[in-house]
């Protein structure tokens, strides 16, 4: 179940980005748009639907091996760029899964493009901005600060090895040689991150939601500190044709914390 | 204005001293570094005190006037926000408090963090401002700005800001010699007339340092336009050889003649009648700003996207990042001496470490911070007083041999306006008694 990956480069011409795209299994197509910590690994929610279907992984400019940032000017640029590697890998109205970043990607192209999405799946999307419930500043904390927003259980093997990864950050000089790599590596994936999130993720999705056509899942882990569940009812009353699952026992990163039922509820969507 | 000092004319080829203030808030709390992670942000203002603040500000800006009057070559200022160290958000309106209530030295105002002004000629119209009512005494200053100033209090994003700052120097500098009204339509200003009025008196343009803390993009920014480079260390000048040689060793490789005059350092300096007293008056408000005015939450230091990939790769393999550590927390007085966070003691050894650092930096331009931390208005003042008459006179001719290209190209002193002489002119005939007509 939990195969290697394929990995491929889509090269979307000269003067575009190009794009690393993990794939594996077989089934119907999925496309998944990670969150800001990029994929680390195939691991937690990944193969189990794959197991199912056959999931497209693109990995955003910054992220892995893929590359050309600067060809991605504002928000738009990046989510005509979505469309872009859609059509390059073939796929028709794919199911759309996206993690926090990458659902408030799905959720904007889903809104500027409806025809294009065939169905939609939103976990714990950034994107909305209530004054009562701020989302986190992820980029105002130090790594092993976010952590404990991130997971709601600090012991569980996933938060662990983030807590390990982010001693990386704190000031040493033993590092190695791959973990200054690996440093270098997160830092140009946040940098990504930053250019279209800081410094308040927000930026109109809430007056766009309406114009989404697809059947849309909004699952939510019930103890996120990062986004406060509440957004999860804006976006069930904003799109006509929301549900909302929310995952006992699981923090932000439903995917890493408690992938059963998330990717149960992910592939009953998917029918 | 003291006896045989005068304040640098811009012909003279003599090492130049700015008196430069931070204007830090003098009453954060003991327990501060307990109770708040950081001096800057977010640091709640309910810790200031508003009738507190109109004693410092104007206590602050008589210091400044003190440093015009005691011979100081200029007198600096400059930007931040949101930070209990730094009480100045606009440095203009301090510059132009200051123009009006002095005439010899030159105004710094290192400087207008420029990718923050919609549109950026606002920095240019003020600046011009600036120099006009100044009789053409302004030094702009261009910073990128601290990560705290503008990307988490002014919202800037951190990957665009280079580049944004970039167009607004260019726009800045293209509005301030066009003679004809332009479009300038760039990607983060659009802007269908660009005319300015007022210009500056100086031509082409005020002359124009760059404040940074040692990249090299920032050294070649300087170097492809003939910028002064000014160093902004609180780690003193003996940590600062490593960062000023690779500067040297950049001038080198892009063919710039080595100019001392084309660089600036910082440097805090106390100085008292001996070395003892020196320790014993200073240590209070030295202790204050290394431990609580620089108690700064990582957390907010280094946004992702702020340096280039470059400089972080540099930055993680070399360690040269301002930690906590390396900016003077925790250090005894003699621990901050010894290690040149700080120069103090009497004139005579005063006078010996600034030559060492002046010719150890290779720099034409020194500012000193003689105010620090919490230290009050005499105690200040009297450091003036001796830096001015004991320290100056001794090392000013270190770099007589070499051009100051970066020197503000003001009017002579005697053209230049006195404040309120116009008023004194006239007074006799505008207050006469009202004239009653047969």
């Amino acid at each position: 179940m939990s195969e290697t990956p394929r990995s491929t480069l889509l090269n979307l011409g000269t003067g575009r980005p190009a794009v690393q795209v993990l794939e594996a299994g077989d089934g119907s197509p999925l496309l998944f748009l990670h969150g800001a910590g990029g994929i680390a690994a195939w691991e937690g929610v990944l193969p189990l639907l794959s197991s199912k279907h056959h999931v497209y992984a693109p990995l955003l400019p910054g992220f892995g091996q893929s590359t050309g940032l600067e060809y991605l000017e504002d928000q738009f640029d990046l989510f005509l760029h979505g469309f872009d590697v859609i059509e390059a890998l073939g796929l028709e109205r794919p199911y759309v899964v996206g993690e926090s970043l990458g659902g408030w990607m799905a959720a904007e192209m889903a809104a500027l493009r409806p025809d294009k999405i065939g169905r939609l799946a939103l976990a714990a999307p950034v994107g909305l901005w209530r004054d009562e419930a701020p989302v986190v500043d992820l980029f105002g904390s130090m790594a092993h600060e976010l952590a404990p927003y991130l997971f709601h259980d600090m012991t569980c093997a996933a938060a662990q090895r983030m807590l390990g990864l982010t001693q990386l950050f704190s000031n040493k000089d033993d590092r190695t040689q791959e973990q200054i790599e690996t440093l270098i590596g997160m830092s140009r994936g946040f940098r990504t991150v930053a250019k279209f999130l800081f410094p308040i993720p927000e930026s109109g999705l809430e007056r766009r939601l309406w114009r989404i056509k697809a059947p849309t899942l909004i699952v939510w882990g019930e103890q996120d500190r990062f986004i406060s569940p509440m957004y999860a009812d804006i976006f069930r009353e904003k799109i006509a044709s929301a549900e909302v699952v929310k995952i006992p026992n699981a923090g932000h990163l439903i995917g890493l914390e408690m992938p059963e039922p998330y990717a149960k509820a992910l592939i009953e969507w998917g029918k | 204005m003291t006896p045989g000092l005068k304040n640098a004319a811009h012909e003279e080829i003599i090492m130049k001293f700015n008196w430069f203030h931070l204007m830090p808030y003098r009453w954060l709390p003991e327990d501060f570094r307990e109770r708040y992670h950081g001096v800057w942000v977010d640091l709640p203002n309910s810790l200031y005190d508003p009738e507190r603040g109109h004693t410092l500000y104007n206590e602050y800006l008589d210091m400044l006037e003190y440093a015009d009057q005691s011979g100081f070559d200029a007198i600096g200022v400059n930007e931040h926000h949101q930070n209990g160290y730094g009480l100045m958000p606009s440095p203009n309106l301090m510059a132009a408090a200051l123009a009006r209530r002095t005439s010899n030295a030159m105004i710094l105002v290192l400087g207008n963090s420029i990718a923050l002004y919609n549109p950026p000629t606002r920095v240019a119209e003020e600046f011009a401002m600036l120099d006009v009512i100044s009789g053409g005494r302004l030094i702009a200053g261009f910073p990128v700005g601290t990560p705290m100033d503008v990307n988490y209090c002014y919202g800037q994003n951190p990957v665009t800001l280079r580049e944004k700052y970039r167009e607004a120097h260019d726009l800045i500098l293209k509005a301030w010699q066009a003679r004809e009204p332009f479009a300038w339509n760039g990607k983060y200003t659009k802007l269908r007339y660009v005319n300015l009025w007022p210009q500056p008196i100086q031509k082409p343009h005020p002359p124009i340092w760059i404040p940074g803390t040692g990249s090299i993009e920032t050294w070649d920014f300087c170097a492809e336009l003939g910028y002064n480079y000014s160093y902004l260390s609180f780690s003193g000048y003996k940590r600062a050889r490593k960062v000023l040689d690779g500067y040297w060793e950049r001038m080198a490789a892009l063919g710039k003649e080595p100019n001392p005059y084309s660089c600036t350092f910082f440097q805090q300096i106390c100085v008292s009648d001996t070395d003892e007293a020196c320790e014993r008056e200073w240590w209070p408000h030295v202790n204050y700003f290394f431990n609580k005015c620089l108690h700064l939450y990582p957390g907010m230091m280094g946004p992702p996207g702020y340096m280039t990939e470059a400089s972080v790769r540099a930055g993680v393999v070399a360690q040269a990042g301002n930690t906590s550590l390396n900016m003077g927390g925790n250090k005894s007085w003699k621990e901050l001496v010894d290690g040149g966070y700080i120069i103090a003691g009497s004139p005579a050894t005063v006078r010996q470490q600034v030559e060492e650092l002046a010719r150890s930096l290779r720099c034409g331009h020194l500012g000193v911070a003689l105010h620090i931390g919490s230290a009050p208005m005499e105690l200040t003042n009297r450091s003036t007083y001796l830096f001015a008459n004991e320290v100056i006179p001794h090392v000013r001719s270190i770099w007589n041999d070499w051009e100051d290209h970066w020197w503000p190209k003001a009017l002579p002193a005697n053209k230049r306006e006195q404040p309120g002489s116009h008023n004194a002119a006239v007074q006799a005939r505008a207050e006469r008694p009202t004239e009653v007509i047969a």
